[in-house]
C-alpha cells in the first residue's frame, strides 16, 4: 500500500517528476528537493510525514504552483505547468487547488461564510459576480454546514476557537471545487481531541467526494489513514513504514525504494 | 470580484483609514477656505478700489502753463469712443476738526484733527463717471443709517436748515459735505452737525517759514458708505463749486474721473488720452489707470495669493505621506493575506489591485469630506469666525486692520473642485507604490511571513 505510484490505469490529477528546489543563502546552497516524484490518482488521499525542516510546506507550494521548482515537470490536471505565464498558473490554481494551512490563514475582516465565498470570489469577475453569487453562497453555506459551522456563518474568525477556524479554512479550500487539496498540517496547531474530530471530517468529506488530497502531518494515526505514506529522504520522497516513523523519529526513513 | 471587495472591508473595517480620511478632508478643506479667502481679498480689494477709484485718472501738471477749463478737457476726454464719461472735479488734503467740541486740557492739537481727502465734485458727473449714487444708496436701505441718509439722492448736498444743530449757524450760508457713515458713528456725529476743515491754499508761499491755512466751515448734509474703510475713514465729499472760495484755488478742478464702457482697454485707453490730450490742449497731462494708482497694494496680494501654491504644495506632500503610511502599514499587516490570496489563484494584479482601490477608497472618501466641509466652510465662513469670537472672546479678524467688515471669500466652485481632484490624484499616485510592493510580494514568502 505504502507507495510512490498511485494504482495503475486511474486518471492522474498530478504527476510531478525529477522536482528539484534550492535555496541560495550566500555563498551556502541548501538543496531541498532533490527530484521529488509523486503522482496522484483522481480520489487519491496521500499522506507526508517526516521531521520538520526537510521541505514538505515547500514540496507542497510546488505542487500548488505558489512557487516553481528549479527543475522537474509538473503536471496538474493534465496541463503541463512549469512553462506557464504567472497569470495562467494563477488561474490554474483557482480552478484546481486549495490549501489548507497550519494557521488557518481567515481572513479577519471576514465572516466565516465570506472566507469560504473568497475562491468564488477571485474566479468571477466584477459584472459576472451578480450572477454566480448565489451559486457561490449557496456552495459555500452547505459546506459550513456540513463542517458543523451552520450556526457561525456570520461570525468572524476572532469570535471562533481554533477548531471551528480550521474548518471553515478547509470549507473555504473546498469551495471551489478544487481537484487537489493541499494541507499543510492542518491539525498542528490543534489540541488532541480538536484534531481527531478535524482530521476525521477533513478524510471523511474527502472520501465522499472522491476529492485528492495531499496531507503533510506529524500525527502517525492520521498518516496510517490515508491511502498511501511517503515521507522525504534526501529531497526525494520514499514510502515510510509508519510504525518505524512513530518509534524512532529521528530515524532515516524506512528502506524500500520506489520500484 | 474579490478586490473592491476586499478594498472595502480593509478601508472601511479600520478606524486608521477614518483618521487618514479626515486627515486629507482637513487638508482639503483648509486649503479651499485659503484659497477662497485670498481669492476672496483680491476680489474685494480689486472691488473697492475698482468702486472708489474712477477707471482713468487724468491729471493736469499746472505748472505747464494755462490749465484749460474743465468743459473742454471734459469734452476730448469723452471724444474717445472707449470712454463713457468724464467727471473734472477736485481732490486735495485736508484735516478736518468738529465744530463745538473743543479740546480737552492737556491735549495736543494735532489729537482732536483728522487727516482727509477733500473731494469736489458736480453730483451730476460723479454719479456717471464713479459709483457715487450706490454710496449714498448704501446709507438709505441700511436701517442703521436711519437719520444720516441724504434728503435727496438728486441733490445729496441739500440740507434743510432747520436740521442744522447750532442754532448760531442756520442763518449763515454754510457750505455742505458728505461723510462716511461709519465715521459719523464713531465721532458720535450727526447730520446737521458743523465741521471745520483746513488746508492750505494755492496762494500760500510752501517755502517760508509759516504759511497761511484756509478754514472753512462745512455742515454734513448726509452720509456715504463704500463699505471700504480706508477710502470711507479718509474721504469728504463737497460741492465743487464751493471747493474755489475754500481752498483758495482759481482753478476749476485739478484731476478728471474717467469711467470707461464695459470691456475698454484700460491701458490703450491711457495712451490714447495722454496722445489725444497733448495734442488737442497742448499740455501735459499724467493719466494713470486704477491699476496703476494702486500697484502696490494689488501687487501685495497677489503676492500672497501666490504663497496658496506654495502652500498647496507642502499640503499634497503632508496628504501624500498620509496615505502613503497607512497603505504601507495595511500591506504590512496584511502580507499573511496576500499570501493566501495567491494560494487562492488572485493574481499579482489582482493582489496590487486590492490595495490600489484602498489607497483610492481612502482620497476618494477623504477628498469628498474635505470638499464638503471646505464648501461648508466656505459658506458659513463669517459665522464660524462670530461664533469662535463671541465663544472664545478672542478676535480673529479685526476690520480695522484690513479694509473689510467681514472676512472676505470668494468660493469659486471649479477651484474647489480641482483642488480635490489634485489632491485626490496624488493621493492615489502614491498609493500606486505599496500596492506595486504588495503585487510584487512573493506569495511564498508572504505565506511564510510571521
Ligand atoms: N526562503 C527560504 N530561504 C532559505 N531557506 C529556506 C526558505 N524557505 C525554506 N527554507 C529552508 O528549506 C528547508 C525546508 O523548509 P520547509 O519546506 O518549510 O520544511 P518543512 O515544511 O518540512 O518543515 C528548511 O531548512 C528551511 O529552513
Ligand atoms: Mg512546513
Amino acid at each position: 500500500m505504502s507507495d510512490v505510484h498511485p494504482p495503475a490505469a486511474k486518471e492522474l490529477v498530478l504527476d510531478a517528476r525529477g522536482l528539484t528546489r534550492r535555496y541560495r543563502m550566500g555563498a551556502t546552497q541548501l538543496d531541498v528537493l532533490q527530484g521529488a516524484e509523486l503522482q496522484l490518482a483522481r480520489g487519491e488521499i496521500v499522506a507526508i510525514i517526516g521531521r520538520s525542516g526537510v521541505g514538505k510546506s515547500t514540496l507542497l507550494h510546488l505542487l500548488g504552483l505558489l512557487d516553481r521548482p528549479d527543475a522537474g515537470s509538473m503536471k496538474l490536471a493534465g496541463v503541463e505547468t512549469t512553462k506557464l505565464s504567472k497569470a495562467a498558473r494563477a488561474r490554474l490554481r483557482n480552478q484546481h487547488v486549495g490549501f489548507v494551512f497550519q494557521f488557518y490563514h481567515l481572513f479577519p475582516e471576514l465572516s466565516a461564510l465570506e472566507n469560504a465565498m473568497l475562491p468564488g470570489m477571485i474566479t468571477h469577475r466584477f459584472f459576472a459576480w451578480r450572477s454566480k453569487r448565489a451559486g457561490v453562497r449557496e456552495r459555500a453555506k452547505a459546506l459550513l454546514e456540513r463542517l458543523e459551522l451552520g450556526e457561525r456563518l456570520k461570525h468572524k474568525p476572532g469570535q471562533l476557537s481554533g477548531g471551528e477556524r480550521q474548518r471553515v479554512a478547509i470549507a473555504r479550500a473546498l469551495a471551489g471545487r478544487p481537484s487537489l487539496l493541499l494541507c499543510d498540517e492542518p491539525t498542528g496547531n490543534l489540541d488532541e481531541r480538536t484534531s481527531e474530530s478535524i482530521t476525521n471530517l477533513l478524510l471523511d468529506l474527502a472520501r465522499e467526494h472522491g476529492q485528492s488530497l495531499v496531507l503533510v502531518t506529524h500525527d502517525p494515526e492520521l498518516a496510517r489513514r490515508a491511502d498511501r505514506c511517503l515521507t522525504m529522504h534526501e529531497g526525494r520522497l520514499v514510502p515510510a513504514e509508519v510504525a518505524t516513523e512513530i518509534a524512532h523519529p529521528s530515524a532515516s526513513p524506512a528502506s524500500g525504494s520506489p520500484e | 470580484m474579490y478586490k473592491l471587495f476586499l478594498a472595502g472591508r480593509y478601508t472601511l473595517g479600520r478606524p486608521v483609514s477614518y483618521l487618514a480620511m479626515v486627515a486629507i478632508g482637513l487638508a482639503v478643506m483648509a486649503l479651499i477656505a485659503v484659497a477662497g479667502i485670498m481669492n476672496g481679498f483680491l476680489a474685494e480689494t480689486e472691488r473697492v478700489i475698482r468702486g472708489t477709484t474712477a477707471d482713468v485718472i487724468v491729471t493736469p501738471f499746472p505748472w505747464d502753463g494755462e490749465v484749460p477749463s474743465r468743459a473742454k478737457v471734459a469734452e476730448v476726454i469723452e471724444a474717445h469712443p472707449s470712454v463713457k464719461a468724464a467727471a473734472p472735479r477736485f481732490s486735495r488734503p485736508a484735516v478736518f476738526k468738529m465744530r463745538g467740541r473743543d479740546s480737552a486740557m492737556g491735549l495736543s492739537k494735532f489729537a482732536e484733527h483728522f487727516m482727509v481727502s477733500v473731494v469736489g465734485i458736480d453730483v451730476e458727473n460723479e454719479s456717471r463717471a464713479t459709483e457715487f449714487d450706490a454710496y449714498l444708496a448704501a446709507v438709505r436701505n441700511n436701517p442703521e443709517g436711519e437719520g444720516y441718509a441724504v434728503e435727496s439722492m438728486e441733490r445729496p448736498f441739500r440740507l434743510d436748515r432747520g436740521r442744522i444743530r447750532d442754532p448760531e449757524l442756520r442763518f449763515a450760508p454754510l457750505p455742505r459735505v458728505l461723510m462716511a457713515h461709519s465715521r459719523m458713528l464713531s465721532f458720535g456725529l450727526k447730520v446737521g452737525d458743523a465741521l471745520e476743515i483746513v488746508t492750505i491754499p494755492d496762494s500760500s508761499d510752501l517755502d517760508s517759514k509759516s504759511f497761511d491755512a484756509s478754514t472753512s466751515t462745512f455742515v454734513i448734509a448726509g452720509a456715504y458708505d463704500t463699505s471700504y474703510d480706508k477710502f470711507d475713514g479718509a474721504t469728504l465729499f463737497v460741492p465743487r463749486e464751493d471747493f474755489p472760495a475754500w481752498a483758495g484755488t482759481d482753478q476749476e478742478f485739478n484731476e478728471v474721473a474717467v469711467q470707461a464702457v464695459e470691456g475698454a482697454d484700460l491701458e490703450a485707453l491711457k495712451h490714447d488720452l495722454e496722445e489725444s490730450l497733448e495734442r488737442e490742449l497742448r499740455m501735459a497731462f499724467e493719466v494713470e489707470t486704477w491699476e496703476d494708482r494702486h500697484a502696490t497694494w494689488l501687487g501685495a496680494v497677489k503676492n500672497e495669493r501666490n504663497i496658496l501654491f506654495v502652500l498647496f504644495g507642502f499640503f499634497l506632500l503632508l496628504v501624500c505621506t498620509i496615505t502613503f503610511s497607512v497603505l504601507t502599514m495595511l500591506v504590512q499587516q496584511k502580507v499573511r493575506d496576500i499570501g493566501i490570496l495567491s494560494s487562492m489563484g488572485a493574481t499579482a494584479g489582482g493582489i496590487g489591485a486590492v490595495f490600489a482601490l484602498s489607497g483610492v477608497m481612502i482620497a476618494t472618501l477623504g477628498g469628498l469630506f474635505g470638499l464638503l466641509a471646505g464648501e461648508l466652510l466656505a459658506a458659513k465662513l463669517n459665522t464660524v469666525k462670530d461664533w469662535i469670537e463671541a465663544t472664545f472672546g478672542v478676535q480673529i479678524f479685526d476690520r480695522r486692520v484690513y479694509a473689510f467688515s467681514e472676512i472676505p471669500m470668494d468660493n469659486d466652485h471649479l477651484l474647489n473642485l480641482g483642488i480635490t481632484g489634485v489632491t485626490v490624484i496624488a493621493a492615489v499616485f502614491i498609493c500606486l507604490i505599496p500596492a506595486l510592493r504588495a503585487a510584487w510580494l512573493d506569495p511564498v514568502d508572504a505565506l511564510r511571513h510571521e
